[in-house]
């Protein structure tokens, strides 16, 4: 998988990044999309946004990564912004178990939100701080797995499982999305979004330029 | 326009992210100056090893020296007087862009004046970090020297005041043999050590040629505007009834008025309270800031005098100093110089009151006997005059025979590389050529600001202040408004304006500051249960965590509220306090920024009164609850005159389905302070005062329009990421004539009318702007 040129592209998915405030959720998208890591990033308000263009195969599929604000107060806000999200990286911090206690209720307000179709991973992010782990990986394996979420443990600091972690949902989307192709292909019946292929994206898309599942 | 903005353009952005300019004087000298230690003693106290040192240096630097004197040369002698090459250490070599190395004007660093620069290091980092960036760089050594040399120098560069070439460049003054020529050329190790009592007696002169020049004389008056700025500052915060009267702030302000005898005097001021209160600062200065190199909390023994700065703080006048000295008062070097004497004082370490009689002449008689003493008789040995005419750098190599063990160069090459080294050096000329114009052009403007702040700043303490409910409103005092604050009044405006409807008193916020104290003990007490689901109490949890966590991440790039900063535990009480205030609404991010912004100006207690007043309006009540349908009426509102004043823009945005709650939100929760730079932001908050809410929207669409044209060409993504993190050069000039282009009238209703209209719309229940927030 390598980058490509920002603007040559097949495909757009839109990526959420939620989970509780202070989780590392900037830091994770910054390492991805600029391989950097801030010691002091600032408080996300509202949401930011960040892009990047992977290949997955012959396909160069565009993330495009919604960085959300983490307050629980917010989240009134910034669930508006999980519509037409195809993938979601559910973020805790393993060293701090409260934050892993409400991914639940974060899963739910995805649900509530976004397509039920939507690829989600849990991450527990800060692996680099092992010392202080408060959430076991097996605990949270677990629930990944009784929820059908994918699992990896990431440090943004020092870039483990971070490049590793956003492929892995791309690929699971586009995956989907080439299966529903070929369905919609034989059957008609389902609508893809306008996002099918890069070029074909014009001023008309919708601000959610992204496949819909 | 008033306000130093410009320089700090990159203020309070992330410094990692954050490409020094090259061009950019402020940011440069943020990057290049060193660190070195807090030592020295004194003005003077010159350390014999440290010389050789600087004597390396010199020699490094040579060639762009001698650049820079070829240039010098070619541009028609025109030098002024007190320009002259310094070379800086290897390590601030190292920084500089390598066209910008060969800075005419720049100051040594010298071995005497190592004590300071450890606080201008320490001043450099916050600078090259963002946010203190106001045009003053502070204490900003290099900076200093080079705005006296200005000060003097423009106006003879300039031909328009042209008085004899008094022999006032500092080198120039110490050593008469030296021509002003031969002065801005020479070699300045000897000059290093010299370097304070010089500037002292540039000072000196500034003040004195002030005098003569009666305002007529562009430097000259800008010198004198500083001295009058500063010595009004202690009057201002004098008249505050929580500033204790500083003895040295009375001091001064004994010298106030802006009378040209007291300019002389003030000068004196400046000089003296430098020299003495040079121990301690570079102490407690060093103390204070961590060093570039270690961008992490204070080490531990350092945390106590944060500690007690934080306590000498909360107890009255420190605040002062710091307030002033770290953000807000970073308009004029000269001034910070001023207000740090009563700063430190605080420290207890040295009474300020016995130098402020002396008379410039004193001053100069003083520096010359002392630099009789210490400073090294012309350095000018022979080894280094042999490198002045010789090439040193790679560049010259080429001039250079090639060794006896290898073929000699043929003629054709040896022609070759001469034709080719005199295209570099004709190439460096140019390039040093423009840099000055551009560097004396923005010289030019800053001075003309600093001006204006200067003279705005005697309207707002002599006239406005003391007449604040009958003159609030004219027309002259809303035009001043608009050109922004003076720093220097700013806290004090924004308290008159904001109000306090909610009748807090400093009493009634050290309650609700003990009681979170309260809270956050039996909190740390039982804070080993984790899951806890009650929802009142989980969110009271998280609210105290969230705090603590947001305080490290509010400006970070400042390093005065992370953890050890100086304002950490002042930003932690403010809004501590407040959800004790307003349990109602708690805590919610953004808060921490708008505190933040409030604190830099104000003292603890005033600040939280505005902060819990601001919070209070109608706008911010709306948001910091995450009322869903007051947001929407409000972003309704916005798009009214969205649609009005940028219809192309607007059109472009929808379609794209781009609601303005995309970028909005950030905007108006934290009140633009972390979406601009920071002294942009205030500027903001400067007019926001003024006119209310709409100010807000009436910012949006000015940001909007400043960049409709590249968003015009933009997508829904690169829209979105673009106004979520907009473009850190951003100048206050360029976005202030943007938002006075934005009309705040629609088709004869005013933003008030609209809203109200919207209100009704909504309530009918037919339109949503918004469908973002329909969820």
């Amino acid at each position: 998988m390598g980058n490509r040129t920002e603007e040559d592209y097949n495909f757009v998915f839109k990526v959420v990044l939620i989970g509780e405030s202070g989780v590392g959720k900037t830091n994770l998208l910054s390492r991805f999309t600029r391989n950097e890591f801030n010691h002091d990033s600032r408080t996300t308000i509202g949401v930011e946004f960040s892009t990047r263009t992977v290949m997955l195969g012959t396909a160069a599929v565009k993330a495009q990564i919604w960085d959300t604000a983490g307050l629980e107060r917010y989240r009134a806000i910034t669930s508006a912004y999980y519509r037409g999200a195809v993938g979601a990286l559910l973020v805790f911090d393993l060293t701090k178990h409260q934050t892993y206690a409400v991914v639940e209720r974060w899963l739910k307000e995805l649900y509530d939100h976004a397509e039920a179709t939507i690829i989600v991973m849990l991450v527990g992010n800060k692996s680099d701080l092992s010392q202080a782990r408060e959430v076991p990986t097996e605990e949270a394996r677990m629930f990944a797995e009784n929820n059908g979420l994918l699992f990896l443990e990431t440090s943004a600091l020092d870039s483990t499982n971070v490049e590793l972690a956003f492929e892995t949902v791309l690929k699971e989307i586009f995956a989907k999305v080439s299966k529903q192709r070929q369905n919609s292909t034989r059957t008609g019946a389902i609508t893809l979004g306008s996002g099918q292929a890069g070029q074909e994206l014009g001023p008309g898309e919708k601000r959610a330029c992204c496949i819909s599942l | 326009m008033v306000g130093p903005e410009d320089a700090g353009a990159c203020s309070g952005r992330n410094p990692k992210l954050l490409p020094v300019p090259a061009p950019e004087p402020v940011g440069q000298d943020g990057k290049i100056i060193r660190a070195t230690g807090g030592f020295g003693g004194g003005v003077g106290a010159v350390e014999p090893p440290e010389e050789e040192e600087e004597e390396e240096e010199a020699e490094e630097e040579t060639p762009p020296r001698q650049l820079l004197q070829r240039y010098l040369a070619a541009a028609g002698g025109q030098l002024e007087p007190g320009l002259f090459y310094c070379p800086l250490s290897a390590g601030q070599a190292h920084a500089l862009p390598p066209s910008a190395a060969p800075r005419s004007g720049a100051c040594k660093l010298g071995s005497a004046s190592k004590h300071r620069s450890a606080e201008v290091a320490a001043d450099g980092r916050a600078l090259r970090h963002g946010g203190m960036t106001n045009g003053d760089s502070g204490f900003l050594l290099d900076q200093d020297c080079r705005d006296l040399e200005e000060a003097r120098g423009l106006p003879r560069a300039g031909g328009r005041e042209p008085r004899g070439r008094r022999p006032c460049g500092r080198l120039c003054l110490e050593r008469p043999g030296d021509g002003g020529a031969d002065c801005a050329g020479s070699p300045s190790d000897w000059a290093a050590p010299l370097e304070d009592p010089l500037r002292s007696c540039c000072l000196a002169a500034a003040g004195a040629e002030s005098q003569e020049g009666a305002g007529s004389d562009s430097g000259g008056s800008s010198a004198s505007g500083g001295s009058s700025e500063d010595l009004e500052h202690p009057v201002a915060g004098a008249g505050g009834p929580e500033e204790g009267a500083l003895p040295a702030a009375s001091a001064e302000r004994t010298s106030g008025g802006a009378g040209a005898e007291s300019l002389l005097g003030f000068s004196n001021v400046h000089l003296n309270s430098r020299n003495t209160f040079e121990v301690s600062r570079s102490q407690s200065v060093g103390d204070h800031l961590p060093p570039p190199a270690l961008p992490q909390p204070l080490p531990a023994a350092e945390q106590g005098t944060v500690a007690a700065s934080a306590r000498a703080r909360r107890s009255g006048g420190f605040a002062e100093f710091f307030a002033r000295n770290l953000f807000p008062k970073r308009t004029k070097e000269l001034k910070s110089v001023a207000h740090s004497a009563p700063g430190w004082k605080l420290f207890g370490k040295v009474p300020p009151r016995e130098n402020l009689q002396r008379t410039s002449k004193i001053i100069q008689q003083e520096y010359e006997a002392r630099t009789g003493r210490t400073c090294k008789p012309p350095l000018q040995s022979s080894r280094r005059k042999n490198f002045e005419f010789e090439p040193l750098s790679t560049t010259a190599l080429i001039l250079e025979d090639r060794p006896s063990n290898l073929p000699a160069k043929s003629v054709e090459e040896a022609l070759r590389h001469r034709q080719e080294y005199d295209e570099m050096v004709a190439e460096a000329k140019k390039r040093e050529i423009k840099e000055a114009h551009k560097r004396k052009k923005i010289m030019k403007e800053r001075f003309k600001q600093e001006e204006n702040i200067a003279s705005a700043m005697v309207i707002w303490i002599n006239e406005i202040l003391p007449n604040w409910e009958v003159m609030r409103s004219t027309r002259r005092v809303r035009e001043l408004w608009w050109q922004g604050l003076p720093p220097s009044v700013r806290g004090k405006v924004w308290s008159l304006a904001v109000g306090n409807e909610l009748n807090i008193t400093p009493e009634l916020y050290e309650i609700f500051l003990s009681r979170a104290k309260e809270r956050w003990k039996s909190f740390s007490e039982t804070s080993s249960e984790n899951d806890t689901e009650g929802v009142s109490v989980a969110d009271r949890e998280a609210s105290l965590e969230l705090i603590k966590l947001d305080i490290s991440r509010t400006f970070p790039s400042l390093y005065i509220f992370q953890k050890g900063g100086p304002y950490h535990d002042v930003l932690h009480s403010i809004l501590g306090a407040y959800t004790c205030y307003r349990p109602d609404v708690g805590y919610v991010q953004g808060m921490s920024f708008i505190a933040a912004v409030l604190i830099l100006n104000l003292e603890e207690a005033d600040a939280f009164i505005a902060f819990a007043n601001l919070l209070n309006k109608p706008c911010q009540l709306a948001f910091f609850r995450v009322d869903h349908s007051m947001m929407l009426k409000y972003f309704a509102t916005f798009e009214v005159f969205f649609e009005e004043n940028l219809s192309k823009l607007f059109l472009h945005f929808k379609s794209y389905s781009l609601t303005p709650d995309i970028y909005l939100i950030d905007w108006i929760f934290t009140l633009y302070s972390k979406s601009l730079p920071l002294d942009l932001a205030c500027r903001v908050w400067d007019v926001f005062c003024r006119d209310g809410e709409e100010f807000l929207f009436r910012t949006g669409l000015g940001i909007l329009r400043l960049y409709e044209d590249i968003l015009l060409q933009m997508d829904f993504i690169h829209i979105a990421q673009f106004l979520t993190k907009l473009p850190e050069d951003i100048t206050s000039e360029k976005l202030f004539s943007c938002i006075a282009a934005i009309q705040m009238q629609n088709s004869t209703k005013k933003w008030t009318q609209v809203f109200a209209s919207v209100m009704k719309d909504i309530k009918e229940g037919d339109k949503n702007n918004s469908p973002a927030l329909k969820s």
